[in-house]
């Protein structure tokens, strides 16, 4: 009985000291996480991943980290699909990574333009401005100041493997859309299919739509997006909006997209691409150079998405769109500003473009594209015949959500052409 | 009785004689060992979280706010915009159908498991841990592989190809009717392994002696278990069905983790379209709006269930 009440006593005397060594032991371990983790040059960077393969900003990582040994960088890789709802989240909470990958524009969570808006970014210094492709200041400068560092531009069209293809009896590309549709069903009978859609994530069946639509809107109406900030134009009077989504069913119809195309996740595109049983998909092409280093043995290039008939022009989609931005509450904030002044000289320049498969922002009209994977859509580059992303100046999340939403029930039987068209509009306008 | 050797607690608290500490006053009940403002740090921590948390994010359903920056006081255009929106009004109708659904499918389903498990059997532990062990595991986990298993390469689709039924093969999480009954599948999987413990419980309290006699007086296997049975189950039947019904309400992992709302806001209900506005669209304030709905809506469902729980327990 005595040895009970003694050790229950004890007990009692322990609880309250060993309850504050181990808050303070929580409470001093993220606290020198940050100042001690390799000295004060140290910082994290966080970005967004759709696989598993080696992402562009780690091999950036490690070479810096190779250049300056004193540095650490801590990789925070988070998924592609819930990147900007984190991110934001993060940002909020105070706890986001000192360095974080934005993008160029407004028209996601992501967006650099909306986060700055919010005092979430902290104002980046005059090395980066030689980052900025001209014409796309407003993408990332808020009232005069730059606040994100565009790391490249991005080409979004069809990332294509011409082994596939080759084995499909597919030689050249299709130019219209009758030889797409022929070289739908070649690749059909071949026992693949000519695309490959992750129906189910809102980025892939958002950016199909965006492909499509450069060449059945933009083509023609390069400054549709202003038109329809002044209110001259609505998606749902649109024909060219409504040829786009009338062309993704057509494809759908045709059996350009794999079996269960509505359903898919972006798994169904990394293994039918590396595994060569699809043909295409519609992304940045920069991703290309990611699966060619998981699937040495096809050979992925980029091509356009062919425009509706062979008098219409070809039309491609790039813009700056990865940036890296400073977390205005960093405690780390010298290191990461060195860190980008690394990244803005000039032998870094083409370094991220390099390894990431994005074209250079500077000099694109002189650039010989010929020996590159961008080889098929060299000239639509060098004559400028591309537009920005459509919702990079789309003035909420919403439109884009309400489009992607759209492809998938176009696909499923749940919409129609004109019941997305309107549901993007009364988005637009809330 | 007053010559027993001193208590262990009295040892403790009261200080030996001759000391000139005034031995403190006794207090009645639980309180002897302790003063109620012990219970102040708990007190307001579940204030803070709780409460307090909960009431600022309701306010900001009266606000435009977008999750970051600033914000404008709206009153109560947020919920007009929800009544007026028919793909709020079909997830309202999705949350309803989750929740009933699930009710209904796992209590049935956990009643009928734990009557089988309630008689001597030498597999009567072993089943009883393998049906509750779904409910253990993580939701978000397994709905992950039901995804796998599901999805349109999957097993299901290559089992129903291997016996001829090739044609039934579909996107199941992609298909605008089957996706919700599927979700709902994955759901009721989860949950019979709960309401089966909580019945197998109830039914340990029912007498045998009247079950007993009336099998002699010749009742058959069904009038026992509507006459005698059920009755006795009663505050089990209520406590699982409002468990049930609080928690089916609230359903979010497995539906995130098979569709994302998916296809097409097919399945999409309250509490992931209140995810969806708050967090992905950067529509704070209207997500605050259908969480504050979908709290009201909890709220009703649980004060109905008492009401009705109570009355019950009154009549017997």
């Amino acid at each position: 009985m005595t040895q009970q009440r003694r050790v229950t006593r004890i007990a009692g005397l322990l609880v309250l000291p060993v309850t504050a060594a181990l808050a303070l032991a929580g409470c001093s371990s993220t606290g020198s996480g940050d100042a001690s983790g390799g000295g004060s040059n140290s910082f994290s960077l966080t970005y967004a991943t759709s696989n598993n393969i080696e992402s562009p900003f780690e091999a950036l990582a490690k070479k810096y980290m190779t250049a300056n040994p004193d540095v650490t960088i801590t990789l925070n890789p988070q998924p592609n699909d819930t990147y900007g709802d984190t991110l934001r989240t993060q940002l909020q909470a105070g706890n986001a990574s000192d360095v974080i990958e934005t993008e160029a524009g407004s028209g996601q969570t992501r967006s650099v333009l909306p986060l700055a808006k919010a005092k979430f970014l902290e104002p980046l210094g005059d090395a980066v401005k030689a980052m900025i492709p001209s014409g796309s200041e407003s993408l990332v400068t808020l009232d005069g100041t730059v606040y994100g560092a565009p790391l490249g531009i991005s080409y979004a069209g069809l990332i294509y493997n011409e082994a596939a293809a080759s084995a499909a009896g597919i030689t050249s590309f299709a130019k219209t859309e009758n030889e797409l549709l022929s070289q739908c069903a070649q690749a059909t009978s071949a026992g693949k299919t000519l695309f490959v859609l992750a129906g189910a994530t809102v980025p892939n069946a958002g950016i199909t739509a965006s492909i499509i639509a450069a060449t059945r809107v933009y083509a023609e109406t390069p400054d549709w997006n202003q038109q329809r900030l002044d209110g001259k134009v609505t998606f749902a009077a649109s024909p060219g909006w409504k040829n786009t989504l009338e062309t993704v069913k057509k494809l759908y119809d045709a059996g350009c997209f794999q079996a269960g195309a509505e359903g898919a996740g972006f798994d169904a595109i990394t293994n039918g691409l590396t595994s060569g049983t699809n043909i295409s998909f519609f992304g940045p092409v920069s991703n290309a150079s990611q699966l060619q280093s998981a699937a040495p043995e096809q050979k992925f290039v980029a091509q356009a998405f062919p425009p509706a008939t062979s008098s219409d022009k070809a039309f491609g989609v790039a813009s700056p769109t990865y940036s890296l931005s400073i977390n205005a509450a960093s405690p780390n904030k010298d290191a990461a500003n060195k860190f980008l002044a690394w990244v803005a000289e000039p032998e870094q320049a083409g370094l991220f473009a390099e390894v990431s498969g994005l074209l250079p922002t500077t000099g694109l009209s002189t650039m010989d594209l010929s020996t590159t994977i961008y080889a098929a859509v060299a000239d639509q580059i060098k004559n400028g015949d591309f537009t920005p992303l459509a919702n990079s100046d789309w003035p909420n999340a919403s439109v884009y959500d309400a489009l992607a939403t759209g492809v998938q029930g176009l696909l499923t039987g749940q919409s129609t052409v004109e019941s997305v068209l309107a549901s993007m509009d009364t988005a637009w306008d809330q | 009785m007053t010559a027993t050797l001193p208590s262990e607690t009295e040892a403790v608290i009261v200080p030996r004689r001759g000391g000139r500490r005034v031995r403190p006053p006794r207090r009645p009940g639980l309180l002897k060992f302790g003063y109620w403002w012990w219970a102040l740090p708990g007190i307001l921590m579940v204030l803070a979280i709780h409460y307090v948390a909960t009431t600022v994010g309701g306010f900001f359903a009266f606000t435009n706010w977008t999750g970051i920056g600033e914000f404008d006081f709206v009153g109560f255009d947020n919920f007009r915009k929800i009544l007026a929106d028919p793909t709020k009004i079909a997830a309202l109708g999705n949350t309803l159908f989750l929740a009933f659904g699930s009710v209904i499918l796992s209590n049935v389903a956990g009643l009928g498991i734990a009557i089988g498990l309630n008689r001597v059997m030498k597999t009567r532990y072993i089943l009883r841990t393998l049906f509750f062990m779904p409910v253990v595991l993580s939701p978000l986990a397994t709905s992950y592989i039901w995804k796998f298993i599901f999805q349109f390469d999957g097993p299901v689709n290559i089992l129903l190809r291997s016996v001829g039924l090739g044609e039934l093969a579909r996107p199941w999480l992609a298909d605008p009717t089957w996706a919700i009954w599927t979700v709902l599948i994955v759901v009721v999987w989860q949950n019979t392994g709960f309401a089966m413990v909580i019945y197998m419980a109830g039914l340990a309290s029912v007498p045998v002696e009247i079950e007993e006699a009336a099998a002699i007086d010749g009742a058959n296997l069904w009038q026992r278990f509507w006459h005698i049975t059920l009755p006795s189950i009663r505050p089990a039947i209520a406590i699982a069905t409002t468990l049930g019904l609080v928690n089916g309400l609230r359903i979010f992992d497995q539906i995130m983790a098979l569709t994302g709302g998916g296809p097409a806001n097919a399945t999409a209900t309250l509490a992931t379209e209140m995810y969806k506005q708050a967090f992905s669209l950067g529509n704070f304030g209207y997500g605050a709006a259908l969480a504050v709905l979908l709290t009201v809506i909890i709220l009703f469902f649980a004060v109905v269930q008492q009401r009705v729980g109570r009355g019950r327990n009154a009549e017997d």
